[in-house]
């Protein structure tokens, strides 16, 4: 359409009038300081409270709080990633450490002279009050003890969180002097250096923290989810406006060396298309959670890059071993058979995808990668369903209920499309599946609480112990073994034996056997349908380099520098 | 007289808001989803399942936990004693959340209203007085244009046009640029936040921020403002004593003024329909141009199903929209007395 003389004078008025009033952008930044725009910034920054399962919470945490060790730096990727080397750790407010097999205690070696945002500085007492918080269970979500439980710390059991009285911290965790201190386990567990690298137990500034308890609140959970979380980190809060900007400034004294971005300002932009323009318009420096199809438009634009790594981001197919029809293997191999992972690669996740053929992601050492080794088709799948008793689907109209594919309706951008697709594989082959998207609460209440779910598509799992076996025992196990999140029902008594043997197996080749053996049951049961890994993206200016990819996916700012 | 009947309002509205606060209350909690697995963390055991219901308060009966949400308990006063509550996604206290984000909204609003008002009252009355003129055609033309497509969707091309195509707006990036340091909170409107600091570059810097959201706003609400501003001016200028005016030689200027004081009341009901709705209505805008106010407050605790932040939230939006009804109904009576008996 042809705007008239007049009104495009008046268009031309109006965007003069805005120009000249407006301020400088923000693209006028400088190599010291970035805008990072995210879909949120952290809710809290206690990882004993309600924010600490959102990811935005933990990238907070992770740039204010340091573990007392890591994982040790691994290869750099074509894309110039940094990944870690998962079998090897290195200190970090530990200097040094050492294990004694006799009587399953650790000693750490506390690096000297490490100070905090405030300028106190790390003592043997620092690390008693973050464990004895954690035994405390005072928060709502009480991440630190799980960890510890995971790895088997002594007396860190269930047992804690039904009796008031075992809540108090003993010689479990003991304070040699100012630079060294014990730690207990109660079993021969693996798990525990893993466990230590996550965004929980890491360590607080007790001397701070303790400034800001009250009679009602003795582990400053107030302070710490609203103000700041007192550490020794390589980022201090300087501004925190929940829900909208969350600003970090570089601690000056950080033992590892000050970090080259001094400034760091998350910005919330809720749409992935804004966030999208924003940088293309280079009014920011870094994006991620943006569309599969965004991330490859960006790739398009010189003056950006986008980087990324098949980390640990992957999407399964959950069927409900408690909701019939998904009781008969027949039928969870029929789905297995019949699912487009293609389509969903290319068109799903434009390419950034690679099927999964496990059930631990392939960045983690000792996953077995065998799972769709079978024949798959349409053909096998009608097959299959046959064999169930349903040829052509014939039967199966009275699970109506059971046939409803479930997801978080905030992802339908990028799972409406995936759970369409499959579903019109499945009707292919006679299955009546409808589609449910439903509220992530609602979601997570039935998937993890009810294990009421009866079929899902589920992109947000991850185990964030770096460990094959870890994974066992958080979703696999029977509940009644322990599994917390075992979300399908699914019940094996040989499943439970092996974890257990495994689970306190000293030499490192025999519990990998027994931890194969475990994958071998979960893939011939179709325990869950794995589909695809897909690729853990950011989006940044070009020049910015340094990234490093974590198993909890939160940027590491400390880690980024400019190109000179 | 005006007193009695503006009082008598006050304790109607009293009573609804009461009964809303029972009814929020307990219909969230009719809501299909049991919000402990929001909170309970990466450990669903039933032992840390149980230590999370607990630490919520939802394992106490629904009348008890009623109770602690009026009266309190050793932590919190209650909502009789004016707190609303800690929202279980920030553990921030919602009053306090509600004084950041409420002022965000209002902030947005007022000013697009300012707008809306200031633009759509003359060009409606412009449109009344000229029947069947130029600028009546044009009046309705831009009526319909601007009722034609949601706001979020004029939202949308207005940041293509003029952000990204024509490259004069600012990005939808919020109230100031993210290098900006806000100034002191003081009333959380931060154009009025700024000129309190005596910073008149920041807020400069704000206006040139939400010049985008409040072109938007603005546009959208002035299509209703302007059609029922002309329809009722033309109306009045049909009736009797418009009649008489004319015939006694009154200029048009003074009868435009005599019909815009008739007409009024009408519109005013509208704008201030408008307004209430508004203040929770504004959420597509406030998240298109990232803009943390209540509506996206409202939103975040909805979808978390946090219980506390969601009540706080009805209740400041119902207990708004009662004040802004009553404010209407009281401009209304002094408009027109027969109102008030």
């Amino acid at each position: 359409m042809r705007l008239t003389k007049g009104y495009d004078r008046w268009v031309i008025f109006f965007a003069f009038a805005l120009a000249a009033c407006g301020p400088s952008q923000p693209n006028d930044t400088d190599s010291s300081s970035v805008i990072y725009i995210t879909n949120d910034v952290p809710a809290g920054l206690d990882y004993d409270g309600a924010a600490s399962v959102i990811p935005n919470s933990q990238e907070g945490i992770v740039n204010l709080m340091d573990p007392l060790i890591d994982y040790a730096p691994g290869e750099t990727t074509e894309e110039g990633v940094g990944l870690l080397n998962f079998t090897s750790f290195e200190g970090r407010l530990a200097e040094s450490w050492s294990f004694d097999e006799a009587t399953l205690t650790w000693t750490f070696n506390l690096r000297r002279g490490v100070k905090s945002c405030v300028g106190n500085e790390l003592t043997a007492d620092d690390v008693i009050y973050t464990f004895a918080r954690a035994k405390s269970v005072s928060g709502p979500s009480p991440t630190g003890w799980f960890l510890a439980n995971v790895a088997s710390i002594e007396s860190f059991d269930a047992t804690v969180l039904a009796d008031e009285n075992l809540r108090g911290l003993g010689d479990e965790v003991k304070k040699i002097d100012d630079y060294t201190v014990e730690i207990r386990q109660s079993t021969h567990n693996q798990l525990f250096l893993p466990a230590l690298t996550t965004f929980a137990i890491r360590i607080f500034d007790s001397v701070e923290a303790r400034k800001h308890a009250t009679p009602s609140d003795p582990w400053s959970h107030d302070y710490i989810n609203n103000v700041t979380a007192p550490a020794f980190g390589p980022y201090c809060v300087e501004r925190w406006e929940k829900g909208n900007e969350f600003v970090l400034r570089a601690n000056p004294q950080y033992y590892r060396g000050v970090p080259e971005i001094d400034r760091v300002v998350f910005k919330k932009v809720p749409q992935s298309s804004n966030r999208f323009i924003i940088l293309r318009m280079e009014q920011a420096d870094i994006t991620k959670g943006l569309t599969p199809r965004e991330f490859k438009k960006l790739r398009e634009y010189d003056q950006l890059q986008v980087v990324g790594v098949t980390g640990n981001e992957t999407l399964f197919v959950h069927m409900n071993f408690d909701s019939p029809p998904f009781d008969q293997v027949k039928v969870r191999q029929a789905v297995a058979a019949a699912l487009p992972y293609n389509w969903i690669i290319k068109n799903g996740y434009i390419g950034q995808a690679q099927i999964w053929d496990g059930l631990v992601p392939s960045s983690y050492p000792g996953g077995k990668s065998t799972f769709h080794d079978s024949p798959e088709g349409l053909d096998v799948a009608r097959q299959l369903l046959a064999e169930a008793g349903y040829p052509e689907g014939r039967g199966l109209e009275v699970y109506e209920d059971a046939l409803r594919l479930s997801y978080p309706i905030e992802k339908e951008a990028i799972l409406g499309p995936i759970a369409t697709a499959i579903r019109t594989a499945l009707r292919d082959i006679g299955m009546p599946v409808e589609l449910d998207p439903i509220p992530l609460t609602q979601y997570g209440d039935r998937q993890l609480v009810k294990k009421d779910l009866p079929f899902a598509l589920v992109d947000h799992e991850k185990a964030i112990v770096v460990d094959a076996g870890y994974a066992v025992q958080l979703f696999f196990v029977s509940s009644e073994a322990g599994a917390v999140n075992n979300m399908v029902n699914y019940r094996n008594s040989r499943v439970d034996d092996l974890w257990t043997e495994a689970r306190a197996e000293r030499d490192s080749e025999r519990r990998y056997n027994l931890v194969s053996e475990i994958y071998d049951y979960l893939r011939d049961d179709v325990v869950w349908l794995p589909v695809v890994e897909y690729r853990t993206q950011w989006a940044t200016r070009k020049g910015l380099k340094g990234f490093v990819w974590y198993p909890d996916n939160g940027i590491r700012f400390a880690d980024l520098s400019y190109a000179r | 007289m005006i007193w009695r009947f503006t009082l008598r309002r006050l304790a109607v509205g009293l009573v609804q808001l009461s009964v809303l606060i029972v009814a929020v209350f307990f219909l969230i909690r009719l809501l299909p989803a049991d919000p402990v697995s929001r909170f309970v963390g990466l450990n669903a055991s039933p032992e840390a399942y149980a230590l999370a219901e607990q630490s919520l308060g939802l394992d106490l009966p629904a009348l008890e936990q009623f109770e602690v949400f009026l009266f309190g308990d050793d932590e919190e006063v209650g909502l009789v004693g004016g707190e609303l509550g800690t929202s279980w996604v920030t553990g921030s206290s919602v009053n306090q959340e509600i004084r950041q984000y409420l002022p965000v909204t209002l902030e947005l609003i007022t000013l697009s209203f300012l707008i809306a008002v200031g633009l759509g009252v003359p060009i409606g009355v412009l449109g009344a007085v000229n029947p069947g003129g130029a600028a009546d055609k044009g009046t309705l033309i831009y009526g319909l244009f601007a009722g034609s497509q949601p706001e979020f969707s004029w939202g949308i091309i207005f940041i293509f046009v003029f952000f990204v195509v024509l490259g004069i707006a600012p990005g939808p990036l919020g109230r100031l640029s993210p290098l900006t340091d806000p100034p002191d909170f003081v009333t959380g409107a931060i154009t009025i936040d700024a000129l309190l600091a005596g910073r008149v570059d920041i807020f400069l810097e704000a206006l040139w921020y939400l010049s985008l959201p409040i072109l938007t706003l603005s546009f959208v609400l002035s299509g209703p403002i302007i059609k029922m501003v002309r329809e009722n001016v033309a109306q009045t200028m049909n009736a009797d004593f418009m009649f008489y005016g004319q015939a006694a030689g009154l200029p048009r200027g003074i009868l435009a003024r005599d019909a815009l004081r008739a007409a009024f009341a009408p519109a005013l009901t509208l704008i201030g329909i408008l307004f209430g709705f508004m203040i929770g209505g504004a959420v597509l805008i406030e998240s298109i141009f990232s803009i943390s106010g209540l509506g996206q407050y409202a939103i975040r605790s909805i979808l978390a199903f946090d219980y506390p932040a969601i009540q706080g939230v009805v209740l400041t939006i119902s207990a708004l929209t009662l004040l802004i009804y009553l404010a209407i109904d009281v401009c209304q009576a002094l408009l027109d007395p027969r109102v008030s008996v």
